[in-house]
């Protein structure tokens, strides 16, 4: 069941004891999160039922196409920043031709799928945290679980699914985008000829750099979901709770991302 | 139908239930009310499993609802239609997609037999003409009888009402009594009816439970209700009830007339 009833705890005695029941809650949403992402995974047969299909498609529009927007900007500048701060550095060496395997490596291995989930979390993640926790406080998932519908099948399976398809295509999108952006800088900056930058920059990636950062972005997609539709589900409080489950979800994704591309990255390249 | 057997719920360090006795009948409407805070909505919400009481159990049809799980939770909620306060309407779907949720969600029902079935029941409640707006273009009271739609397009046994008229206009909150009264004869249907507003209680109610610190201080009909000695009834009647009493007699003859 996602409706929870209300919980109350006396105060803390002292700072000792703060810590531990914030260290037990962490420790039991954690677990809760896990949970909710067992269940949204064994409703994925679920995923051919015509309704399922329909709102899969939606979500990939709401949560993909119209984070392109931002994205282009976000990974175009990022790429043009690269290539100024690299380039300025290899011109004192008369190397700044290898811009492009700059540019191209750190977008395709870290700065694309990090991009991409940081966004992805603070505009999408944030709306879905914002939507369940509404949902809550509305008592619509309490009617949905009284008509025995399954808010995990109905509301989380369908983000689930479109996030973990698109975020990996907005990744390689915003790679592309930080690669055209290092290319205009090169050329108007930096006097690099855009075959000369195109060829040192396929030359130095591998594709393995490819493959590593769509799992990366397959991953945070996964983890923003489930992080919006916890902290959602948590909702408690009324306007303000979905206050703070839309503030929560944009740290905890944030800090997860970040946890979780380390240790890709550990596993992957060490 | 629904019995309640010692069933005791504890919220924010307060007995908000109380070991408290309670039998809904078969075909009779059950207004449960009280002030704000004494628990009508938690027994409400202990009726369909979304509470679970700390001690004592609640029994539906003789089996027991706060210790079902899974496929028999499901089934015995099937027995249920609820109207939310605020309706719960699910807000990116219109009228009609929200009153079919239940039938496209978890029946093999066709689509003609539903669009059939849908129409049916929103002219039961007076939105045949609304089907195709959506909740936020809808007044709170069409919200309340859209979810009433919703409730009840699967021929639930019981439906429960949690604050039926909380927010509406008198005018909107007779309407929804009448509404009840209706599914009652037309549908023969159990009610159980949350609500503080007393006028609406004696109205449509066959028998009143009154609540008050978590328990249950008065149960009778309509009739006994307003004459009862109890304390905590007197109040609320005086609280309530001494200026609409006229108003109440007029009402309640205007609907039996009807």
């Amino acid at each position: 069941m996602i409706t929870r009833e209300p919980e109350d705890f006396p105060p803390p005695r002292n700072w000792v004891a703060n810590f531990g029941r914030m260290t037990l809650f962490m420790l039991r949403n954690t677990g809760r999160a896990i949970l909710l992402l067992f269940e949204a995974v064994l409703q994925l047969p679920f995923i051919f039922v015509p309704r399922t299909r329909r709102e899969i498609i939606l979500q990939m529009y709401v949560g993909g196409i119209k984070s392109l927007g931002v994205i282009t900007v976000v990974a175009g500048f990022t790429g043009m920043i690269l290539a100024l701060q690299t380039g300025i550095e290899l011109r004192k060496y008369g190397q700044e031709v290898n811009i492009g395997a700059a540019v191209m490596v750190s977008m395709l291995r870290e700065m694309g799928p990090f991009m991409t989930g940081l966004i992805v979390a603070a505009s999408v993640g944030s709306a879905y945290a914002a939507q369940m926790g509404t949902m809550v406080v509305s008592e619509e998932i309490a009617a949905l679980e009284i008509m025995s519908i399954n808010p995990v099948r109905f509301l989380v399976l369908p983000r689930l699914v479109a996030l973990a398809i698109m975020t990996p295509l907005l990744s390689f999108y915003s790679c592309l985008m930080g690669v055209l952006g290092g290319a205009l800088v090169g050329k108007t900056q930096l006097g690099v000829a855009w075959v000369a930058y195109w060829q040192n920059a396929t030359r130095y990636a591998d594709t393995k750099d490819l493959y590593v950062g769509v799992f990366k972005a397959f991953m945070f997609g996964i983890i923003i979901t489930i992080v919006a539709c916890h902290q959602g589900f948590s909702t408690t409080q009324g306007a303000v709770g979905v206050g703070n489950a839309t503030r929560r979800t944009v740290i905890l994704s944030f800090l997860t991302i970040l946890i979780v591309g380390y240790f890709i990255t550990r596993f992957f390249y060490v | 139908m629904i019995q309640f057997e010692q069933v005791t719920k504890t919220l924010g360090g307060r007995k908000v239930l109380d070991a408290i006795d309670l039998e809904v009948r078969d075909g009779e409407t059950l207004a449960i009310v009280g002030p704000s805070g004494t628990g009508k909505s938690v027994t409400l919400k202990h009726m369909v499993r979304l509470m679970t009481p700390d001690a004592g159990q609640v029994l539906v049809g003789g089996e027991p609802i706060s210790e079902a799980t899974g496929r028999d939770l499901e089934r015995l909620r099937e027995k249920f239609g609820v109207l939310f306060q605020g309706g719960a309407l699910l807000e990116w779907l219109n009228v009609f997609e929200n009153v079919a949720l239940p039938l496209r969600e978890k029946t093999q029902t066709g689509e003609e037999e539903i669009v059939s079935r849908v129409r049916e029941k929103l002219r039961l409640v007076g939105l045949d003409q609304d089907e195709l707006k959506h909740p936020s273009e809808i007044s709170g009271g069409m919200r309340k009888r859209a979810g009433l739609a919703r409730a009840i397009i699967r021929n639930p046994e019981i439906i429960l009402y949690d604050e039926p008229t909380s927010g509406l206009d008198p005018v909107s909150a007779r309407t929804i009594d009448a509404l009840i009264d209706d599914m009652r004869q037309k549908l023969t249907v159990t009610s159980v009816v949350v609500t503080h507003d007393l006028h609406s209680a004696l109205s449509i109610a066959t028998r009143i439970a009154m609540l008050s610190e978590g328990r249950i201080v008065e149960l009778a009909t309509p009739e006994d209700f307003i004459k009862s000695k109890v304390e905590a009834v007197v109040r609320f009647l005086e609280a309530q009830y001494i200026t609409t009493r006229g108003s109440w007699e007029k009402h309640t003859n205007e609907t039996k007339n009807r």
